[in-house]
């Protein structure tokens, strides 16, 4: 218990430091208004529009699949603690590592089927695409 | 087997003559607050000075060198003129998002040093779950990237957040399998049994005794954490989170003053955390010959931050789809490779 009160103490900690640094420069730092100081960068252009917009994020699919080997991994944690006192403790290979070779087989599957209907591959925009040929053409 | 090893803040606690409760919230306070300060300070010394000197040595050139000894008191000046900026505040931020963030990004990379073992009894607590905790905490980093980029209303920081969110996905999953075939050798998550098991001898060589530390056992696993780790803390050649050539300065861009340097500080002990890892987990954590275990430890999380710094001054940087191909059609299946040998080979010599 006594680990995880100081854990605790630690995270006061980590927000403190920060909070006490904001607090200094608050003290120290001007403030000049001025026109135009606000806007944000857009190397040096005027910025057009807002950063709210829809953006191809280009791994919604490897995003699903983090979250299958995620809570894989989770899995595989239990197991590598006990696996090396289970077989000391006289388990056999075929009770403690082949489940396992089972288990991570059918998430090769998966990542080969997914691998292999192009989950993983980066998919150009087809503005990109048509940029390019262009660039070829001329 | 289990160690019963005495953490920092009982040792505060003992020292203070408190018992139950308080005792515990005293010492912890206590012990954080060195423990942070001490990676404060390393990091005064690496952000400002020893990053300076050492991109300047690559590039054949002099650097920092004209105030105090050696530039030193460089350091001070920097803490001082970056406190004392004014803050500018962009149109359109999201608050109190972008406020938020900048106290995220330290907050995570401190917390994860709460169970490292520095040697010499520093250690501010010994869970059972230690490996698990630290790896949970360094990942809260990339909420706070997120934040930055989403509140800040500049396109550079989005796509910046966005990148760090891919790299962060795709080399996960090999930093934390590659971690676990360390743990089929240990047995525990807890991170003093994982020093203490690598005291053991491994062979001995004309009287000098090799000790098990697992970069020698597997040197392989080694190799695969050590990528992985670059990537997870954004440098060269996976900075593209940031990638001062392509997006301007990525997720922070419209970050100023305190702000600014404490993005910067939380990615500084971003590295230090993730070097303490390595060490932990590869190379007996604080162990060695002849000098103190926290002398040790320090010189091993310092070399892991020249190693992120030569590759940061000798390896371009990959392109985005390059750097997503390698995390998962590469290091995923070499890390789960290296995970079911390291089992079958530990199952068949046992």
């Amino acid at each position: 218990m006594s680990d995880w009160i100081a854990i605790g103490a630690m995270g006061l900690v980590g927000v403190g430091i920060p909070l006490a640094m904001m607090t200094v420069s608050a003290l120290l730092r001007p403030s000049v208004p001025e026109q135009g100081k606000s806007a944000t960068y857009e190397s040096g252009e005027v910025p057009t529009g807002t950063a709210r917009v829809q953006f191809n994020i280009q791994y919604y699919m490897v995003a699903l699949l983090f979250v299958v080997f995620d809570i894989e991994t989770v899995l595989i944690f239990p197991w590598t603690v006990i696996y090396r006192s289970a077989l000391e403790q006289g388990a056999s290979l075929a009770t403690v590592l082949v489940p396992m070779l089972l288990f991570i087989g059918v998430l090769v599957v998966g990542l080969v089927w997914a691998w292999r209907n192009g989950a993983v591959k980066w998919v150009k925009s087809p503005q990109a695409n048509r940029r390019k040929t262009e660039r070829q053409d001329a | 087997m289990y160690l019963q090893t005495t953490t920092l803040s009982e040792t505060i606690s003992g020292l203070l003559g408190l018992d139950g409760v308080i005792g515990d919230v005293v010492g912890g306070l206590v012990g954080a607050f060195l423990v942070a300060n001490i990676m404060l300070i390393m990091t005064a010394f690496a952000g400002p000075w020893a990053k300076r000197k050492i991109t300047a040595a690559f590039g054949d050139r002099i650097a920092v060198n004209r105030i105090g000894p050696f530039g030193l008191l460089t350091i001070v000046t920097d803490a001082v003129r970056l406190l004392s900026k004014e803050l500018i505040v962009p149109e359109g931020v999201d608050r109190p998002a972008w406020d938020i963030a900048p106290m995220v990004i330290p907050f995570s990379a401190l917390l994860g040093f709460a169970v490292i073992p520095m040697g010499n009894g520093i250690q501010l607590a010994d869970p059972e779950t230690g490996l698990a905790f630290a790896f949970a905490v360094a990942s809260i980093a990339s909420l706070g990237i997120v934040m930055t980029g989403y509140a800040s209303n500049n396109k550079f920081s989005l796509i910046g957040a966005l990148r760090a969110v891919a790299a962060n996905i795709a080399y996960e999953i090999p930093l934390v399998i590659t971690a676990a075939s360390v743990v089929i050798f240990t047995g525990s998550l807890r991170m003093s049994e994982i020093v203490a098991v690598q005291a053991e001898p491994l062979v001995s060589v004309a009287g000098i005794t090799i000790p098990t530390w697992f970069a020698f056992v597997n040197p392989f696993a080694f190799a695969l954490f050590m990528v992985a780790n670059l990537a997870e803390i954004g440098r060269n050649p996976f900075d593209i989170p940031e990638a001062p050539t392509e997006i301007v300065a990525g997720y922070q861009t419209e970050y100023s003053s305190a702000y600014f340097v404490l993005i910067y500080l939380g990615e500084f002990i971003h590295i230090f955390l993730g070097g303490a890892l390595a060490a932990t987990l590869f190379l007996g954590g604080p162990a060695g010959p002849f000098l103190p275990g926290f002398v040790w430890f320090v010189i091993k999380i310092w070399a892991f931050f020249l190693f992120t710094q030569w590759a940061r001054s000798a390896v371009p940087r990959l392109r985005v789809d390059q750097f997503l191909d390698i995390g998962w059609k590469g290091m995923l299946v070499l890390s789960f490779a290296n995970l079911v040998l390291t089992a079958i080979i530990v199952g068949v010599i046992a």
